[in-house]
């Protein structure tokens, strides 16, 4: 066909631009992933105690979590869009699990050396990454699926970017029912749960993501 | 001029033309994608020097995307920034798409003699419009048809067609994306 006449096609009547429908592709998968995540972590799980919510290392759970998405949708919404530089907002989710690892540090060396391995291990370190990675998994496919209408134009980075902001929403939802106390478990344990959900976004990437 | 300065003067004056489009302004729409084609076109000739008859199916193939993928631009960068961005990704699913058939090693005493004449720089090598909208699902067809063929606004096409606005809404935008993939090679 003629060029000129598939110009003239897409020009007749095309109808006007959302211009908000980067921000809308991510707002409903998250807010339907972190209920998801919320409530699948209540019923499998179970919430804490009232009491539990008063320690500190809850907070730093959910502030944790909600810093590492907010730093994610920046990067992403860059991300989405053809040509759009994604250097100057890297640093935010590299910094902020920068942060995390220095106060997982900073914990366990206030922690006397013969509580370390507790500290380190809690009761729960095998099953709390898998928990995490569980409970992303609702967030994952409701962002894959928003980003369909998109234009990532590197897919391994942009799964891999997704697949971290699912997670950070499954440890969101994980912190509801997780007993450890340790920093230095959330900074080791949590962080392994996100990476998973990362690495899971990375290989679904670029067979989902296509256009 | 200094190669920088063509494209600023490129995009001083496609930028402008943008904007309007996508608040609505169809005239500049189609003038603005006459112009990113002009711009495709020699993007692809440059990296396809030896497949000059696939430039044109690219440029095709590229500006569907470009019209599909609006919603992504974003005004505070460069409009030719972000076609080109375009460009290379369908560049990159090209080569990806033609490596399994080895399209790439033809010899050059092997290629055809049609093959060597590049050809009409407006014209793809296959593909007639008319031909692919006749592929297309009903409804989708339908609602290009009146839309975009004979020019009627959705509203008309609705009471024309007996479908509702949104449908004839969704069947556009579901027809332009079966046309987009049609046309790929």
């Amino acid at each position: 066909m003629k060029t000129s006449n598939l110009i003239h096609l897409l020009a007749t009547n095309s109808e006007p631009v959302d211009p908000r429908a980067v921000t809308k592709s991510l707002a409903w998968p998250l807010g339907l992933g972190l209920l998801a995540s919320v409530l699948l972590s209540a019923l499998a799980i179970g919430v804490l105690p009232a009491e539990a919510f008063v320690l500190p290392a809850v907070w730093v759970k959910f502030v944790y979590g909600v810093a590492l998405a907010l730093s994610l949708v920046a990067l992403l919404s860059r991300l989405y869009r053809p040509g759009a530089p994604t250097q100057p907002v890297i640093k935010w989710p590299l910094l902020t699990l920068l942060v995390m690892t220095l106060i997982g540090f900073a914990y366990l060396m206030f922690t006397p050396e013969s509580q370390r391995a507790a500290v380190i291990f809690g009761r729960t370190w095998l099953a709390c990454p898998w928990f995490v990675l569980g409970l992303s998994l609702p967030a994952l496919a409701a962002l894959l699926w928003a980003a369909r209408q998109l234009a990532p134009t590197d897919l391994k980075t942009t799964g891999f970017a997704t697949g971290l902001l699912a997670g950070a929403i499954g440890a969101l939802g994980y912190s509801f029912a997780c007993p450890e106390t340790s920093l230095t478990f959330v900074a080791i344990w949590y962080t392994a749960g996100i990476v998973l959900a990362g690495l899971v976004g990375r290989a679904v990437g670029p067979v989902v993501l296509r256009w | 001029m200094q190669p920088s300065d063509w494209a600023q003067a490129f995009e001083d004056k496609l930028k402008p033309l943008w904007l309007s489009a996508i608040g609505g302004d169809n005239t500049a729409y189609e003038q603005a994608l006459e112009l990113i084609a002009s711009r495709l076109r020699g993007y692809f000739a440059r990296r396809l020097q030896a497949m000059p008859s696939e430039v044109e199916d690219l440029v095709q193939e590229t500006l569907m995307a470009v019209h599909l993928k609006r919603a992504t631009f974003d005004p505070a960068y460069p409009v030719t920034a972000w076609v080109l961005a375009i460009g290379k990704y369908k560049l990159v699913d090209f080569w990806r798409r033609h490596e399994r058939t080895g399209d790439l090693h033809d010899d050059i005493d092997q290629v055809g003699a049609n093959e060597l004449v590049a050809s009409e720089p407006d014209e793809g090598t296959d593909h007639d419009l008319a031909v692919l909208l006749q592929t297309l699902p009903l409804a989708q067809r339908t609602s290009i048809e009146l839309t975009k063929l004979q020019g009627m606004t959705a509203v008309e096409a609705a009471k024309e067609s007996g479908m509702s606005v949104s449908a004839i809404k969704v069947n556009v935008h579901r027809g332009l994306k079966s046309l987009s993939k049609l046309i790929k090679q």
